[in-house]
Formats: structure tokens, C-alpha cells, sequence
């Protein structure tokens, strides 16, 4: 029993692209009243094919710009596809961008109703379910304040309890787990949880890979428009993040870049694994980033960036405050590393060739660390540890010393 | 529990799917309700005088009319007093152009909530025809007033208000349609539309009566449907009169194959609104 169903969709766009202000070989007069518009094709998704089983929670991961956005948009059916047929059965709502449709000099509690019903309740329907909704936001008091006077976290949660109230057949969920302080965050979590236990069909669609795995059956992995792999989010995951472990990305933050030295291409092994899965918590791990300097310059640091899913700067690795020279020519910067004390997951990775102040290249997110499960561990870190367990009494248990503050 | 099924295709244009477009409508019709009250409850937030505005700016736009009409240049309204004669007219008309202005900028102005659900389009431009309806029903109030002060009396006739405003209503929802969704693509129909509103009021007979235009002009002057709708509503509430049925017959026809016409295109338009808006 398929919920939803792609069956060949394609999706065009006329790209309008404006001509610069002025061209100077033209008349004024022709400048003011020629077409300004040129118009291109891009296809924003070209021949997708999946379906959706009834309670499956199923991922879609990808690059900027690989269609996933778009797939959210013919889904909840804010624009249609140019070729092919998508069917729904059931009904589907997505969960965050209720507060999108807020007015601003409306209140709260009018608000709710607003969007209740736009997004397919009756009012009777969101007359019964208020209760609820202000429970759920914690908003209080301001429910009878005009939206404008909100912080955008009231915003937020007033939105996500509005949504969390719809009930659908079919949820769709858009980067959603950035939503308000962290208390509210795991309620969030905790809702989602819930209706998945109960049968809901899930779509998801992140950039977070760790989420993904953890909420999804199954996963899609989309590049430029096209379906490129599908299977269990572990390997797709996998596909994604080989994908991306080449350094092309263009970076950022180019500008004002020297360039003198450029980093192209980063990689990570475990050198203890011969069929090249990844590292994993506990175990040795290598990181590479060749480089080609333009000119021999000294007091160079190579810095390796690793951040968690949510951005968050989790660790470095550098070579070292100093800085070393380096010679004209290409090269590669090894770090290794004993034990891997990241936990299991993805981590997002900016590698950069700095001398302070200045930075020479930087790479920003430039592609994506994995580290698989391994024997260990709760929490954010692995601490590399031994341990030894004491049985018995007497000389065999040495007592620790104690240090008797009154005598 | 068996659930809808939707089917989503690329669009193509159809006059036959207007049944399924209208049920849909139907089905979102708390929707359309609960716009068309914020849409009123929103434009008199953190004003002093709130509803009262919705009096005030008739009898105010009424008072110039007044002065200008009836003291500096004297409009020939025969023997009714200026001011009634003037704002039974301005009442319908008031109608047709503030519903008009305000779907006209309808869909921009809700790209927000446009980009993130679908609910049937149509219901925006609607929400602000229904809104203006809302303000005629107060400023009516203000007419009936104006009518008690002068004695006139009410006769049968009268009842022919109803199916003129009903055309007037067509008429309007086809124009808004059709605006509304031209101004998605061509921001020129927002910029042009005061003045073409302008024209229009000049076009009908707001400020003078029908009987003013020239014998010769007549034809031309009737093809504006406004004009059978307005002579309708002010002849039948002052001079207790029927109307040309005909003539009113006429734009009826007139405003629902407008309506129809334009509302199909509005919704082969739609599907893929958001990606041209």
C-alpha cells in the first residue's frame, strides 16, 4: 500500500534571469523599452521515480540545488509538476511552516485560527484543539497579543503547535529540528517519535545525515535533479558522503581569499580496515589534505575543521599554532590520529590553510567525516579509557589516601 | 477508513473541471470565511476610531462629492436631493472598486503563505471581494439614514437591489479573477489600476445620472455592465423604479460568462502560480 507515489516527475523552470542595467552600445530609448527577461530552462528534477509505504519513515538527503525543495513543494502541492504524475493518498501537512502564514497584527489566538484552517482544519476543528495548541506552545498570556510583539521563538513554537495539531495521514518534515531552545527541541523530537510509533508515514528531508538515520527506514540520495541512489539510509548516507569528499565545493568565503596556497582535496581513512569503511570510535584514523602552494611562504597552519550536523564546532585538528614553511609545489598534509574520539555520525568538515591573521584558503564544508558505530558510547565524546576491575579485600585493594582536615 | 486520493498532474486549461474546482472551494469555505474577517478585522488594528471608519470614509468621500457635484458644478439629478443621489450610486460602485483593488493585490501580497500550503487560490482575491461586500452591508446603514432624513419610501421595487448586486457580484469576482492573476505575473495591472478605476467611475453614472450622456453615445456607454447595475440600484431604492431588463438581463449574461471564463484561466494559472509570481 503506497501513500505516495512519483511516477516520472520532471519539474521545469523558466529561469528569468535580468539583463544588466545598462548597455552602453544601445540607445537610451532602446534600454528603457526592450524585454528585460531572458528566460532558460532548468530542470529542477528530471525523471524521478519512488513511492512511499504506509508507515515508513523515508529520507531525502542531497546537495544544495538536487531538487529536494522542489520535491517538498509538488508534494504539498504549491506548484505542479511539468511532466508526470505524483499520487497522495491521505491527507499530508508539513510541520513547521505554519508560522510562515502568521499576520503580524493579528493575535496569537487569531492567528491559530488563520492557519488552522489553512491548512485544511474546519474552525470548529481548531476551536477544539486550542487548548491543546496553547498547551503545547507554552506561549501563556501572549496569546491575545498581536504576533509583531512575539521573539521569534514564540513565533516559532506557536507555529510547530499549530502544525504538531493537524494530524496528518502523511508528514512532511523540511529541516525541522532547528526550531526553538532545546527543551522545546526534544519536545519536537519526542512529538515526532510519537507519531511515527503510530503508524504515520514520515518523508524527511535534511542536510543533518545523523538524523536521517536515526528517524528512517529507508533513503533517497537526489544530485542535480536526478535520483542517484536508494536503500537504507546507512548506505545512503555513505554514497552521499563519498560523494562529497572530493574538495570542489566552491567555498564561501572566497572572497578576499590570496589563494597563494589551495587545498584540494581532503580524505580519511581508517588505516586498520582494509575494505575501506569508515572509522570508527576507539580505533586509528588518517586525515589527508593535499595541497598546491603558488609560492614558498613560512609560518603556514593547515587546519581541519570538524563540526556537528547542527554547526557547532565539535574539534580541530592543526598542525600547530607556529606554523611551518612551505615549499613551492604541491603536498600533502597528513594528520593521524590514535584513537577517534568523535561518537558515531556525521560530521560536516571546513579544512583551511591560514597564517595568522590572514587565511590563505578555506574550504568551507567542504565535505563530511563518518564515523560508524564502533563498541562504544553514550554521550557527545569517546574518552579513550582502560579499566580494570578489583575484587576481593584486603592488600589487594589499596585504599586511596585520605586527607583528614581536623585531626 | 479510506483516505482521498489526490492526483497531481501538470496543468492543462479546462472548462469541465470547474465542477471539482467549485466543490473544492466549497470544502475550504471556513478558509474563505475566516480571511474575509481578518481582512476586516486587520485593516482597523491599533486605529482609534476602528469600525467606525467603515461609516465614516463613505459619508466623508460623500461630503466632497456633495460640495464639488452639487454647489460648484450643479449636476442635474432630477429632484433628488445631491447627496442621496450620489451615495446610492457610491455605495455599489464603492463596492466593485475597493474588491477590485484589493484582489487585485491579493496574491503578492500573500506570497508567504502561498509558498509554503496549497488551499484553493481563488480564495484570496474572494476573501477581498467578500471583505468589500462586508463594508457595503455597514455603509448601507448610512443610506438608509440618508433616506429616512429625506422621506423617501420604500416600494416593491426596491427589491430589484437584489439581483443587481448580484450581477454586480458575478461581474466583480470575473474582473478580480482575472486581475488578480495578471498582476501575479505583471506588476503593471497594481500600478495602473487607480487610474483605470478613475476611468471606470467616470464611465458610470456615479456623480451624474444616465440620463446626462448623449443620445449618440448611449450604445457605447451601455457596454459598460456597470452602468445597467447602477441605473438598476439607484432608480429601484429612489424613484421606487424597474429597471431595463433587458438591459440588466443583458449584463448578467455578460457577467457570468466573464466569471466562468475568467475563473478557468485562473486556474490553469494556478498550479503553477507561485513559480512565475
Amino acid at each position: 500500500m503506497f501513500d505516495i507515489e512519483f511516477r516520472n516527475v520532471s519539474k521545469r523552470y523558466a529561469r528569468r534571469t535580468l539583463d544588466p542595467p545598462e548597455e552602453p552600445q544601445r540607445s537610451r530609448w532602446k534600454n528603457l523599452f526592450r524585454c528585460r527577461e531572458h528566460k532558460s530552462d532548468f530542470w529542477a528534477l528530471r525523471d524521478i521515480s519512488f513511492h512511499v509505504e504506509r508507515g515508513e519513515a523515508l529520507g531525502i538527503i542531497g546537495h544544495n540545488g538536487a531538487g529536494k525543495s522542489t520535491i517538498v513543494k509538488l508534494l504539498s502541492r504549491i506548484t505542479a509538476p511539468t511532466a508526470g504524475e505524483i499520487r497522495i493518498s491521505g491527507r499530508l501537512s508539513s510541520l513547521i511552516e505554519v508560522s510562515s502564514g502568521f499576520h503580524e497584527e493579528l493575535t496569537g489566538r487569531e492567528n491559530v485560527y488563520l492557519s488552522g484552517v489553512t491548512f485544511g482544519m474546519s474552525r470548529k476543528e481548531v476551536f477544539a484543539k486550542l487548548p491543546g495548541i496553547l498547551e503545547f506552545s507554552g506561549i501563556g498570556d501572549f496569546i491575545d497579543v498581536p504576533v509583531k510583539r512575539y521573539s521569534s521563538g514564540m513565533w516559532l513554537r506557536l507555529g510547530f503547535s499549530i502544525a504538531a495539531h493537524l494530524n496528518p495521514d502523511i508528514l512532511l518534515l523540511d529541516e525541522v529540528l532547528a526550531v526553538g531552545d532545546v527543551p522545546f527541541q526534544w519536545k519536537c523530537l519526542d512529538h515526532i517519535q510519537q507519531l511515527r510509533k503510530s503508524g504515520r508515514t514520515i518523508v524527511f528531508i535534511s542536510h543533518d545525515l545523523a538524523a536521517v538515520e536515526r528517524l528512517c527506514d529507508r533513503a533517497l540520495l537526489l544530485s542535480h535533479g536526478r535520483l542517484v541512489c536508494e536503500g537504507r539510509p546507512q548506505e545512503v548516507t555513505l554514497e552521499y558522503q563519498r560523494s562529497t569528499s572530493l574538495v570542489s565545493e566552491p567555498p564561501v568565503r572566497a572572497r578576499g581569499l590570496s589563494r597563494k596556497i589551495e587545498c584540494t582535496r581532503f580524505s580519511c581513512e581508517a588505516p586498520n580496515r582494509t575494505d575501506g569503511s569508515p572509522v570508527r570510535p576507539g580505533e586509528p584514523m588518517i586525515v589527508r589534505v593535499d595541497y598546491i602552494a603558488h609560492e614558498t611562504m613560512a609560518d603556514v597552519v593547515f587546519n581541519v575543521y570538524l563540526y556537528w550536523p547542527s554547526g557547532y564546532l565539535c574539534t580541530q585538528l592543526t598542525t600547530g599554532v607556529a606554523g611551518t614553511l612551505v615549499a613551492k609545489g604541491s603536498g600533502r598534509v597528513e594528520f593521524y590520529c590514535p584513537v577517534v574520539g568523535l561518537r558515531p555520525g556525521i560530521f560536516l568538515v571546513d579544512v583551511a590553510a591560514e597564517r595568522y591573521p590572514e587565511v590563505i584558503d578555506w574550504r568551507h564544508r567542504c565535505a563530511t567525516l563518518r564515523v560508524d558505530e564502533g563498541p562504544v558510547v553514550l554521550g557527545d565524546i569517546h574518552m579513550p579509557h582502560e579499566h580494570s576491575i578489583l575484587t576481593g579485600s584486603g592488600e589487594s585493594v589499596r585504599e586511596p589516601e585520605m586527607i583528614l582536615l581536623d585531626p | 477508513m479510506t483516505r482521498p486520493v489526490q492526483i497531481i498532474r501538470p496543468p492543462s486549461f479546462s472548462l469541465w473541471a470547474m465542477g471539482e474546482h467549485l466543490t473544492r472551494l466549497v470544502q475550504c469555505r471556513d478558509l474563505l470565511y475566516t480571511l474575509t474577517l481578518h481582512r476586516i478585522s486587520v485593516r482597523y488594528k491599533q486605529s482609534v476610531l476602528g469600525y467606525f471608519w467603515a461609516v465614516l470614509n463613505p459619508v466623508l468621500l460623500l461630503a466632497i462629492y456633495t460640495i464639488i457635484f452639487s454647489r460648484l458644478v450643479n449636476v442635474p439629478t432630477h429632484g433628488v436631493p445631491y447627496a442621496i443621489f450620489a451615495f446610492s450610486a457610491l455605495l455599489p460602485w464603492t463596492f466593485f472598486s475597493s474588491g477590485l483593488s484589493g484582489a487585485t493585490i491579493g496574491l503578492p501580497a500573500h506570497l508567504n503563505l502561498m509558498s509554503k500550503v496549497y488551499f484553493p487560490r481563488e480564495i484570496l482575491p474572494l476573501s477581498y471581494v467578500l471583505a468589500a461586500f462586508l463594508d457595503f452591508l455597514i455603509a448601507s446603514v448610512v443610506l438608509a439614514a440618508l433616506m429616512l432624513y429625506y422621506g423617501f419610501r420604500l416600494t416593491t421595487s426596491a427589491l430589484w437591489v437584489i439581483p443587481a448586486m448580484l450581477t454586480l457580484a458575478v461581474f466583480l469576482t470575473g474582473v478580480a479573477l482575472f486581475t488578480s492573476a495578471l498582476q501575479a505575473r505583471f506588476r503593471d495591472i497594481g500600478v495602473a489600476m487607480p487610474l483605470l478605476l478613475q476611468l471606470w467611475m467616470f464611465a458610470t453614472p456615479v456623480v451624474y445620472a444616465r440620463a446626462s450622456v448623449p443620445q449618440g453615445l448611449r450604445h457605447l456607454y451601455d457596454l459598460n455592465p456597470l452602468v445597467a447595475i447602477v441605473e438598476t440600484f439607484r432608480g429601484a431604492l429612489l424613484n421606487g423604479a424597474s429597471p431595463d431588463r433587458l438591459l440588466l438581463a443583458e449584463c448578467l449574461a455578460i457577467s457570468i460568462l466573464v466569471a466562468v471564463v475568467s475563473y478557468a484561466w485562473f486556474k490553469h494559472l494556478e498550479a503553477t502560480l507561485i513559480d512565475v509570481i
